[in-house]
Protein backbone atom coordinates (compact mmCIF):
# COMPACT_ATOMS: atom_id res chain seq x y z
CA UNK A 1 0.00 0.00 0.00
CA UNK A 2 2.74 2.43 1.01
CA UNK A 3 6.33 2.02 -0.10
CA UNK A 4 8.88 4.57 1.05
CA UNK A 5 12.36 4.28 -0.42
CA UNK A 6 15.40 6.23 0.71
CA UNK A 7 13.35 9.32 1.55
CA UNK A 8 15.31 12.47 2.29
CA UNK A 9 13.64 15.74 3.24
CA UNK A 10 14.81 19.06 4.54
CA UNK A 11 13.46 22.30 5.91
CA UNK A 12 15.28 25.61 5.38
CA UNK A 13 18.33 23.78 4.07
CA UNK A 14 18.56 21.47 7.08
CA UNK A 15 18.17 17.79 6.34
CA UNK A 16 15.70 16.13 8.73
CA UNK A 17 14.94 12.84 7.01
CA UNK A 18 18.10 11.08 5.90
CA UNK A 19 16.99 8.01 4.03
CA UNK A 20 13.77 6.45 5.30
CA UNK A 21 12.69 3.03 4.09
CA UNK A 22 9.25 1.80 5.06
CA UNK A 23 6.75 -0.64 3.63
CA UNK A 24 3.16 -0.81 4.86
CA UNK A 25 0.69 -3.44 3.66
CA UNK A 26 -3.10 -3.49 4.05
CA UNK A 27 -4.22 -4.76 7.45
CA UNK A 28 -0.99 -3.79 9.18
CA UNK A 29 -0.37 -1.55 12.15
CA UNK A 30 3.03 0.11 12.38
CA UNK A 31 4.34 2.10 15.29
CA UNK A 32 7.08 4.64 14.85
CA UNK A 33 8.91 5.58 18.01
CA UNK A 34 12.03 7.52 18.74
CA UNK A 35 13.47 10.32 20.81
CA UNK A 36 12.40 13.96 20.36
CA UNK A 37 13.68 15.60 17.23
CA UNK A 38 14.36 12.35 15.42
CA UNK A 39 12.06 13.28 12.51
CA UNK A 40 8.85 11.40 13.35
CA UNK A 41 6.49 14.32 12.79
CA UNK A 42 8.45 15.42 9.74
CA UNK A 43 7.93 12.00 8.19
CA UNK A 44 4.18 12.28 8.80
CA UNK A 45 4.06 15.82 7.36
CA UNK A 46 6.10 14.91 4.28
CA UNK A 47 3.87 11.94 3.52
CA UNK A 48 0.79 14.15 3.90
CA UNK A 49 2.34 16.66 1.52
CA UNK A 50 3.20 19.61 3.75
CA UNK A 51 4.81 22.32 1.66
CA UNK A 52 7.07 23.34 4.53
CA UNK A 53 9.45 20.52 3.68
CA UNK A 54 11.42 19.80 0.52
CA UNK A 55 11.95 16.23 -0.56
CA UNK A 56 15.52 16.06 -1.81
CA UNK A 57 15.83 12.36 -2.60
CA UNK A 58 13.93 9.11 -2.66
CA UNK A 59 10.48 7.97 -3.71
CA UNK A 60 7.13 7.15 -2.20
CA UNK A 61 4.37 5.14 -3.82
CA UNK A 62 0.89 4.96 -2.34
CA UNK A 63 -1.59 2.51 -3.86
CA UNK A 64 0.72 2.24 -6.83
CA UNK A 65 0.92 5.99 -7.49
CA UNK A 66 3.83 8.34 -7.11
CA UNK A 67 2.70 10.11 -3.94
CA UNK A 68 5.25 12.90 -3.99
CA UNK A 69 3.89 14.50 -7.16
CA UNK A 70 0.34 14.77 -5.81
CA UNK A 71 -1.08 17.84 -4.06
CA UNK A 72 -2.10 17.48 -0.40
CA UNK A 73 -5.81 17.23 -1.14
CA UNK A 74 -5.40 14.46 -3.74
CA UNK A 75 -3.35 12.40 -1.30
CA UNK A 76 -6.16 12.86 1.20
CA UNK A 77 -8.86 11.93 -1.31
CA UNK A 78 -6.92 8.80 -2.30
CA UNK A 79 -7.22 7.73 1.30
CA UNK A 80 -4.25 9.09 3.19
CA UNK A 81 -5.26 10.60 6.50
CA UNK A 82 -3.04 12.50 8.90
CA UNK A 83 -4.12 12.81 12.51
CA UNK A 84 -2.47 16.07 13.56
CA UNK A 85 -0.39 16.35 16.66
CA UNK A 86 -1.73 19.87 17.06
CA UNK A 87 -5.18 20.06 15.45
CA UNK A 88 -5.78 23.55 14.06
CA UNK A 89 -8.56 25.87 15.21
CA UNK A 90 -10.66 27.42 12.46
CA UNK A 91 -12.86 30.18 13.90
CA UNK A 92 -16.30 30.64 12.37
CA UNK A 93 -16.23 27.34 10.46
CA UNK A 94 -18.45 24.68 11.99
CA UNK A 95 -17.30 21.07 12.19
CA UNK A 96 -20.46 19.99 10.40
CA UNK A 97 -19.94 22.35 7.48
CA UNK A 98 -16.24 21.47 7.24
CA UNK A 99 -16.88 17.72 7.30
CA UNK A 100 -19.71 17.99 4.81
CA UNK A 101 -17.43 19.60 2.25
CA UNK A 102 -14.63 17.13 3.05
CA UNK A 103 -16.81 14.02 2.77
CA UNK A 104 -18.37 15.22 -0.46
CA UNK A 105 -14.98 16.07 -1.97
CA UNK A 106 -13.88 12.51 -1.21
CA UNK A 107 -17.06 11.18 -2.81
CA UNK A 108 -16.63 13.36 -5.87
CA UNK A 109 -13.08 12.05 -6.30
CA UNK A 110 -14.46 8.51 -6.32
CA UNK A 111 -17.19 9.49 -8.77
CA UNK A 112 -19.98 9.25 -6.20
CA UNK A 113 -22.95 11.54 -5.65
CA UNK A 114 -22.82 13.95 -2.71
CA UNK A 115 -24.64 12.84 0.44
CA UNK A 116 -28.06 14.28 1.13
CA UNK A 117 -28.45 16.39 4.28
CA UNK A 118 -30.19 13.48 6.03
CA UNK A 119 -27.57 10.92 5.06
CA UNK A 120 -24.83 13.24 6.21
CA UNK A 121 -26.43 13.84 9.61
CA UNK A 122 -26.87 10.11 10.13
CA UNK A 123 -23.23 9.50 9.22
CA UNK A 124 -22.07 12.18 11.66
CA UNK A 125 -24.16 10.75 14.47
CA UNK A 126 -22.94 7.24 13.83
CA UNK A 127 -19.27 8.20 13.61
CA UNK A 128 -19.22 10.59 16.56
CA UNK A 129 -20.41 7.69 18.72
CA UNK A 130 -17.25 5.73 17.87
CA UNK A 131 -15.11 8.18 19.81
CA UNK A 132 -17.80 9.23 22.27
CA UNK A 133 -17.61 12.75 20.86
CA UNK A 134 -20.36 15.00 22.12
CA UNK A 135 -22.57 15.51 19.02
CA UNK A 136 -22.98 19.14 20.08
CA UNK A 137 -19.33 19.72 19.18
CA UNK A 138 -20.15 19.27 15.52
CA UNK A 139 -22.12 22.50 15.52
CA UNK A 140 -19.17 24.37 17.05
CA UNK A 141 -16.28 25.92 15.14
CA UNK A 142 -13.52 23.46 14.20
CA UNK A 143 -11.43 22.74 17.29
CA UNK A 144 -12.17 26.19 18.72
CA UNK A 145 -12.35 26.02 22.48
CA UNK A 146 -12.08 22.21 22.39
CA UNK A 147 -10.16 20.63 25.26
CA UNK A 148 -6.99 18.68 24.46
CA UNK A 149 -8.91 15.42 24.69
CA UNK A 150 -11.77 16.70 22.52
CA UNK A 151 -9.33 17.80 19.84
CA UNK A 152 -7.78 14.35 19.62
CA UNK A 153 -11.17 12.63 19.68
CA UNK A 154 -12.18 15.00 16.93
CA UNK A 155 -9.24 13.83 14.82
CA UNK A 156 -10.38 10.22 15.13
CA UNK A 157 -13.96 11.30 14.45
CA UNK A 158 -12.79 12.85 11.17
CA UNK A 159 -10.86 9.68 10.40
CA UNK A 160 -14.07 7.71 10.95
CA UNK A 161 -15.98 10.08 8.65
CA UNK A 162 -13.43 9.83 5.83
CA UNK A 163 -12.57 6.12 6.15
CA UNK A 164 -8.97 6.37 4.95
CA UNK A 165 -6.92 3.52 3.50
CA UNK A 166 -3.89 4.66 5.44
CA UNK A 167 -4.08 6.64 8.65
CA UNK A 168 -0.95 8.25 10.04
CA UNK A 169 -1.58 9.32 13.61
CA UNK A 170 0.99 11.81 14.81
CA UNK A 171 1.23 11.60 18.59
CA UNK A 172 -2.49 11.21 18.94
CA UNK A 173 -1.84 10.08 22.52
CA UNK A 174 0.06 13.17 23.67
CA UNK A 175 -1.74 15.26 26.26
CA UNK A 176 -4.46 12.71 26.90
CA UNK A 177 -5.57 11.45 30.27
CA UNK A 178 -6.14 7.73 30.76
CA UNK A 179 -9.86 7.82 29.86
CA UNK A 180 -9.41 9.91 26.74
CA UNK A 181 -6.51 7.70 25.69
CA UNK A 182 -8.65 4.59 26.05
CA UNK A 183 -11.49 6.17 24.04
CA UNK A 184 -9.21 7.44 21.28
CA UNK A 185 -7.26 4.17 21.05
CA UNK A 186 -10.39 2.03 21.10
CA UNK A 187 -11.81 4.21 18.35
CA UNK A 188 -8.74 3.65 16.19
CA UNK A 189 -8.91 -0.11 16.81
CA UNK A 190 -12.57 -0.22 15.86
CA UNK A 191 -11.81 1.51 12.59
CA UNK A 192 -9.10 -0.97 11.72
CA UNK A 193 -9.93 -3.53 9.01
CA UNK A 194 -8.03 -6.00 6.84
CA UNK A 195 -8.08 -3.46 4.00
CA UNK A 196 -6.68 -0.41 5.72
CA UNK A 197 -3.47 0.31 7.56
CA UNK A 198 -2.45 2.49 10.47
CA UNK A 199 0.86 4.12 11.29
CA UNK A 200 0.99 5.45 14.83
CA UNK A 201 3.71 7.81 15.87
CA UNK A 202 4.14 7.78 19.60
CA UNK A 203 6.47 8.35 22.49
CA UNK A 204 4.78 5.96 24.81
CA UNK A 205 4.19 2.27 24.99
CA UNK A 206 0.83 2.79 26.75
CA UNK A 207 -0.99 3.60 23.49
CA UNK A 208 0.28 0.32 22.09
CA UNK A 209 -1.52 -1.61 24.82
CA UNK A 210 -4.68 -0.75 22.90
CA UNK A 211 -3.42 -0.42 19.36
CA UNK A 212 -1.26 -3.53 19.04
CA UNK A 213 1.34 -2.98 16.34
CA UNK A 214 2.62 -5.61 13.94
CA UNK A 215 5.86 -3.68 13.58
CA UNK A 216 7.67 -1.18 15.74
CA UNK A 217 10.28 1.08 14.16
CA UNK A 218 12.76 3.30 15.90
CA UNK A 219 13.52 6.55 14.15
CA UNK A 220 16.71 8.31 15.11
CA UNK A 221 18.40 11.24 13.41
CA UNK A 222 16.23 10.89 10.33
CA UNK A 223 16.70 7.16 9.80
CA UNK A 224 14.92 4.03 10.91
CA UNK A 225 17.71 2.40 12.87
CA UNK A 226 15.84 -0.62 14.16
CA UNK A 227 12.61 -2.50 13.52
CA UNK A 228 10.98 -5.21 15.54
CA UNK A 229 7.66 -6.56 16.71
CA UNK A 230 5.51 -5.28 19.58
CA UNK A 231 7.97 -6.58 22.17
CA UNK A 232 10.39 -3.88 21.03
CA UNK A 233 8.05 -1.20 22.36
CA UNK A 234 7.99 -2.89 25.77
CA UNK A 235 11.76 -3.10 25.81
CA UNK A 236 12.07 0.56 24.86
CA UNK A 237 9.67 1.51 27.63
CA UNK A 238 11.83 -0.31 30.15
CA UNK A 239 15.30 0.45 28.87
CA UNK A 240 14.94 3.64 26.86
CA UNK A 241 16.62 4.29 23.52
CA UNK A 242 20.22 4.43 24.69
CA UNK A 243 21.13 0.82 23.96
CA UNK A 244 19.89 1.21 20.38
CA UNK A 245 21.49 4.58 19.89
CA UNK A 246 24.81 3.32 21.22
CA UNK A 247 24.70 0.32 18.91
CA UNK A 248 23.91 2.65 16.05
CA UNK A 249 26.84 4.92 16.89
CA UNK A 250 29.12 1.88 16.94
CA UNK A 251 27.90 0.95 13.50
CA UNK A 252 28.33 4.49 12.19
CA UNK A 253 31.95 4.39 13.23
CA UNK B 1 -25.33 41.94 -6.83
CA UNK B 2 -28.90 42.70 -5.93
CA UNK B 3 -30.21 44.04 -2.65
CA UNK B 4 -33.90 43.67 -3.49
CA UNK B 5 -33.83 40.31 -1.73
CA UNK B 6 -33.18 42.09 1.55
CA UNK B 7 -36.17 44.37 1.19
CA UNK B 8 -38.43 41.45 0.34
CA UNK B 9 -37.08 39.23 3.13
CA UNK B 10 -37.63 41.94 5.71
CA UNK B 11 -40.94 43.14 4.21
CA UNK B 12 -39.42 46.60 4.55
CA UNK B 13 -41.44 49.74 3.83
CA UNK B 14 -40.23 53.17 2.64
CA UNK B 15 -39.47 55.82 5.23
CA UNK B 16 -42.44 57.88 6.40
CA UNK B 17 -42.36 61.52 5.33
CA UNK B 18 -42.21 62.78 8.91
CA UNK B 19 -39.14 60.60 9.54
CA UNK B 20 -40.66 58.98 12.65
CA UNK B 21 -39.81 55.30 12.90
CA UNK B 22 -42.56 53.97 15.10
CA UNK B 23 -42.36 50.24 14.37
CA UNK B 24 -41.66 47.62 11.72
CA UNK B 25 -38.84 47.56 9.18
CA UNK B 26 -38.00 50.60 7.05
CA UNK B 27 -35.71 50.92 4.09
CA UNK B 28 -33.61 53.87 3.06
CA UNK B 29 -31.78 53.93 -0.24
CA UNK B 30 -30.63 57.46 -0.82
CA UNK B 31 -30.91 61.12 0.14
CA UNK B 32 -30.14 63.13 3.26
CA UNK B 33 -32.58 62.41 6.07
CA UNK B 34 -33.27 63.23 9.71
CA UNK B 35 -35.04 60.39 11.48
CA UNK B 36 -36.32 59.73 14.97
CA UNK B 37 -37.31 56.66 16.90
CA UNK B 38 -39.84 57.93 19.43
CA UNK B 39 -39.62 57.11 23.13
CA UNK B 40 -40.20 53.43 23.82
CA UNK B 41 -40.63 52.52 20.12
CA UNK B 42 -38.95 49.54 18.46
CA UNK B 43 -38.01 49.74 14.83
CA UNK B 44 -35.65 48.30 12.27
CA UNK B 45 -33.97 50.06 9.41
CA UNK B 46 -32.14 48.92 6.30
CA UNK B 47 -29.64 51.40 4.92
CA UNK B 48 -28.78 50.30 1.40
CA UNK B 49 -26.02 51.97 -0.55
CA UNK B 50 -26.56 50.23 -3.86
CA UNK B 51 -25.61 53.17 -6.06
CA UNK B 52 -22.90 55.78 -6.10
CA UNK B 53 -24.13 58.56 -3.88
CA UNK B 54 -23.35 60.97 -1.11
CA UNK B 55 -25.63 61.01 1.87
CA UNK B 56 -26.02 62.21 5.43
CA UNK B 57 -28.38 60.49 7.79
CA UNK B 58 -29.14 61.60 11.32
CA UNK B 59 -31.10 59.42 13.71
CA UNK B 60 -32.28 60.25 17.21
CA UNK B 61 -33.19 57.26 19.32
CA UNK B 62 -35.53 58.28 22.10
CA UNK B 63 -35.63 57.20 25.72
CA UNK B 64 -36.00 53.44 26.08
CA UNK B 65 -36.34 53.04 22.30
CA UNK B 66 -34.69 50.32 20.28
CA UNK B 67 -33.38 50.51 16.76
CA UNK B 68 -31.87 47.67 14.75
CA UNK B 69 -29.89 48.78 11.72
CA UNK B 70 -28.46 46.83 8.82
CA UNK B 71 -26.27 48.94 6.57
CA UNK B 72 -24.90 47.56 3.35
CA UNK B 73 -22.51 49.09 0.85
CA UNK B 74 -22.50 47.42 -2.53
CA UNK B 75 -21.60 50.50 -4.50
CA UNK B 76 -19.12 53.30 -4.01
CA UNK B 77 -20.81 55.68 -1.60
CA UNK B 78 -19.81 58.50 0.67
CA UNK B 79 -22.00 58.19 3.72
CA UNK B 80 -22.28 59.86 7.08
CA UNK B 81 -24.46 58.37 9.78
CA UNK B 82 -24.99 60.23 13.03
CA UNK B 83 -26.77 58.45 15.87
CA UNK B 84 -27.85 60.21 19.02
CA UNK B 85 -29.02 57.90 21.76
CA UNK B 86 -31.17 58.95 24.70
CA UNK B 87 -31.44 57.29 28.11
CA UNK B 88 -31.66 53.49 28.15
CA UNK B 89 -31.96 53.33 24.39
CA UNK B 90 -30.47 50.49 22.43
CA UNK B 91 -29.03 50.42 18.94
CA UNK B 92 -27.94 47.15 17.40
CA UNK B 93 -26.19 47.49 14.09
CA UNK B 94 -24.76 45.27 11.39
CA UNK B 95 -22.70 47.05 8.76
CA UNK B 96 -21.11 45.48 5.70
CA UNK B 97 -18.88 47.29 3.27
CA UNK B 98 -18.50 45.23 0.10
CA UNK B 99 -17.26 47.93 -2.26
CA UNK B 100 -15.23 51.10 -2.34
CA UNK B 101 -16.73 53.52 0.14
CA UNK B 102 -16.18 56.35 2.55
CA UNK B 103 -18.08 55.68 5.72
CA UNK B 104 -18.29 57.80 8.82
CA UNK B 105 -20.33 56.65 11.79
CA UNK B 106 -20.72 58.92 14.78
CA UNK B 107 -22.53 57.64 17.82
CA UNK B 108 -23.38 60.00 20.65
CA UNK B 109 -24.52 58.33 23.84
CA UNK B 110 -25.96 61.43 25.46
CA UNK B 111 -27.99 60.04 28.36
CA UNK B 112 -27.28 57.31 30.86
CA UNK B 113 -27.71 53.58 30.23
CA UNK B 114 -27.68 53.87 26.44
CA UNK B 115 -26.24 50.90 24.62
CA UNK B 116 -24.68 50.64 21.16
CA UNK B 117 -23.65 47.35 19.62
CA UNK B 118 -22.05 47.06 16.19
CA UNK B 119 -20.87 44.01 14.27
CA UNK B 120 -19.34 44.90 10.96
CA UNK B 121 -17.09 43.75 8.19
CA UNK B 122 -15.50 45.02 5.04
CA UNK B 123 -14.61 42.68 2.22
CA UNK B 124 -12.56 44.33 -0.51
CA UNK B 125 -11.16 42.92 -3.72
CA UNK B 126 -9.71 44.18 -7.01
CA UNK B 127 -8.86 47.83 -6.57
CA UNK B 128 -11.56 48.63 -3.99
CA UNK B 129 -10.74 51.47 -1.61
CA UNK B 130 -12.63 51.81 1.64
CA UNK B 131 -12.22 54.20 4.52
CA UNK B 132 -14.36 53.58 7.57
CA UNK B 133 -14.43 55.77 10.64
CA UNK B 134 -16.40 55.02 13.75
CA UNK B 135 -16.53 57.57 16.55
CA UNK B 136 -18.30 56.47 19.69
CA UNK B 137 -18.78 59.28 22.19
CA UNK B 138 -19.72 58.36 25.72
CA UNK B 139 -21.15 61.68 26.91
CA UNK B 140 -23.08 60.35 29.89
CA UNK B 141 -22.54 57.78 32.63
CA UNK B 142 -23.39 54.06 32.61
CA UNK B 143 -23.49 53.66 28.85
CA UNK B 144 -21.97 50.75 27.00
CA UNK B 145 -20.69 50.32 23.48
CA UNK B 146 -19.21 47.47 21.56
CA UNK B 147 -17.91 47.48 18.01
CA UNK B 148 -16.32 44.52 16.33
CA UNK B 149 -15.21 45.10 12.77
CA UNK B 150 -13.55 42.46 10.60
CA UNK B 151 -11.69 43.42 7.45
CA UNK B 152 -10.57 41.41 4.45
CA UNK B 153 -8.60 42.87 1.55
CA UNK B 154 -7.36 41.02 -1.50
CA UNK B 155 -5.99 41.95 -4.93
CA UNK B 156 -4.70 45.51 -4.72
CA UNK B 157 -7.50 46.63 -2.42
CA UNK B 158 -6.94 49.02 0.44
CA UNK B 159 -9.01 49.25 3.59
CA UNK B 160 -8.67 51.73 6.39
CA UNK B 161 -10.40 51.53 9.72
CA UNK B 162 -10.32 54.32 12.25
CA UNK B 163 -12.13 53.85 15.49
CA UNK B 164 -12.31 56.38 18.27
CA UNK B 165 -13.87 55.88 21.65
CA UNK B 166 -14.25 59.11 23.58
CA UNK B 167 -15.26 59.07 27.24
CA UNK B 168 -16.32 62.45 28.67
CA UNK B 169 -15.18 63.51 32.18
CA UNK B 170 -18.50 62.69 33.83
CA UNK B 171 -19.19 59.50 31.84
CA UNK B 172 -18.37 57.23 34.77
CA UNK B 173 -18.92 53.48 34.61
CA UNK B 174 -18.57 53.49 30.86
CA UNK B 175 -18.16 50.03 29.41
CA UNK B 176 -16.66 50.06 25.97
CA UNK B 177 -15.08 47.52 23.70
CA UNK B 178 -13.63 48.07 20.27
CA UNK B 179 -12.07 45.41 18.10
CA UNK B 180 -10.64 45.58 14.61
CA UNK B 181 -9.40 42.30 13.10
CA UNK B 182 -8.09 42.19 9.58
CA UNK B 183 -6.70 39.78 7.04
CA UNK B 184 -4.87 40.65 3.86
CA UNK B 185 -4.65 38.19 1.00
CA UNK B 186 -1.77 38.47 -1.41
CA UNK B 187 1.14 40.87 -1.47
CA UNK B 188 -0.59 43.94 -2.86
CA UNK B 189 -3.57 44.17 -0.54
CA UNK B 190 -3.34 46.59 2.38
CA UNK B 191 -5.25 47.26 5.56
CA UNK B 192 -4.53 49.98 8.05
CA UNK B 193 -6.27 50.13 11.36
CA UNK B 194 -6.06 52.89 13.92
CA UNK B 195 -8.11 52.37 17.06
CA UNK B 196 -7.99 55.20 19.55
CA UNK B 197 -9.17 55.79 23.07
CA UNK B 198 -9.67 59.18 24.62
CA UNK B 199 -10.71 58.81 28.23
CA UNK B 200 -11.40 61.63 30.67
CA UNK B 201 -13.31 59.70 33.35
CA UNK B 202 -11.63 57.45 35.89
CA UNK B 203 -14.15 54.70 36.58
CA UNK B 204 -14.36 53.08 33.16
CA UNK B 205 -13.88 49.74 31.50
CA UNK B 206 -12.49 50.18 28.03
CA UNK B 207 -10.77 47.64 25.87
CA UNK B 208 -9.57 47.82 22.35
CA UNK B 209 -7.60 45.60 20.06
CA UNK B 210 -6.48 45.66 16.47
CA UNK B 211 -4.69 43.13 14.32
CA UNK B 212 -3.73 42.77 10.69
CA UNK B 213 -2.64 39.32 9.62
CA UNK B 214 -2.45 36.89 6.77
CA UNK B 215 -4.43 33.79 6.04
CA UNK B 216 -3.54 31.04 8.47
CA UNK B 217 -1.36 28.62 6.48
CA UNK B 218 -1.67 25.88 9.09
CA UNK B 219 -5.44 25.96 8.81
CA UNK B 220 -5.25 25.78 5.01
CA UNK B 221 -2.95 22.74 5.27
CA UNK B 222 -5.33 21.16 7.78
CA UNK B 223 -8.36 21.61 5.53
CA UNK B 224 -6.51 20.38 2.43
CA UNK B 225 -5.46 17.29 4.36
CA UNK B 226 -9.15 16.59 4.75
CA UNK B 227 -9.67 16.82 1.00
CA UNK B 228 -10.58 20.48 0.39
CA UNK B 229 -8.87 22.33 -2.43
CA UNK B 230 -6.77 25.32 -1.54
CA UNK B 231 -9.45 27.62 -2.94
CA UNK B 232 -12.19 25.95 -0.91
CA UNK B 233 -10.06 26.09 2.21
CA UNK B 234 -9.28 29.78 1.77
CA UNK B 235 -12.88 30.68 1.11
CA UNK B 236 -14.12 28.69 4.07
CA UNK B 237 -11.60 30.34 6.33
CA UNK B 238 -12.50 33.84 5.16
CA UNK B 239 -16.21 33.05 5.38
CA UNK B 240 -15.66 31.91 8.94
CA UNK B 241 -13.67 35.03 9.68
CA UNK B 242 -16.31 37.50 8.54
CA UNK B 243 -19.15 35.14 9.44
CA UNK B 244 -19.88 36.44 12.94
CA UNK B 245 -21.22 39.73 11.71
CA UNK B 246 -23.50 38.09 9.17
CA UNK B 247 -24.67 35.24 11.36
CA UNK B 248 -25.80 37.64 14.05
CA UNK B 249 -27.47 40.17 11.81
CA UNK B 250 -29.21 42.95 13.74
CA UNK B 251 -32.28 42.40 11.58
CA UNK B 252 -32.73 38.67 11.70
CA UNK B 253 -34.98 38.34 8.67
CA UNK B 254 -32.22 39.55 6.34
CA UNK B 255 -29.46 37.29 7.71
CA UNK B 256 -29.84 34.79 4.89
CA UNK B 257 -29.90 37.14 1.88
CA UNK B 258 -27.09 39.09 3.54
CA UNK B 259 -24.98 35.93 3.82
CA UNK B 260 -25.63 35.24 0.13
CA UNK B 261 -24.50 38.72 -0.89
CA UNK B 262 -21.35 38.35 1.22
CA UNK B 263 -20.68 34.91 -0.29
CA UNK B 264 -21.01 36.45 -3.76
CA UNK B 265 -18.46 39.09 -2.86
CA UNK B 266 -16.15 36.44 -1.42
CA UNK B 267 -16.13 34.76 -4.83
CA UNK B 268 -14.16 37.74 -6.08
CA UNK B 269 -11.31 37.54 -3.60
Amino acid sequence: MLVVKNLHASVAGKEILKGIDLRVKPGEVHAIMGPNGSGKSTLASVLAGSEKFTVTQGEVTFLGRDLLTLPIEDRARMGLFLGFQYPVEIPGVTMANFMKIAVNEHRKYRGEEPLTAGEFLRLMREKSAIVELDPKLTSRAVNEGFSGGEKKKNEIFQMAMLQPKLAILDETDSGLDIDALRIVATGVTRLHTADNATVVITHYQRLLDYIVPDYVHVLYKGRIIYSGDKSLALKLEKEGYDWLINDYREEER
Amino acid sequence: MTVDGLITAAAAVPLPSDGRLTGGVYVWNGGDRELTVPEGARASLLLLHAEEHKAEIGIEIGRGAELSVVELFTSAADAVLHLTQDEASLCRMTALVLSSARVHHTIDLVQRDARFDLGGAFVLSGDDRADWKIDVNHRSSDCSSRSVVKGVASGSAYGRFGGLVYVAPDAQRTDSQQTSRNVTIGRDARVETAPQLEIYADDVKCSHGATVGQIDGEAIMYMRQRGLTETQARRLQIEGFVGDAVMHSAVESVAEPLARIVAEKLETI
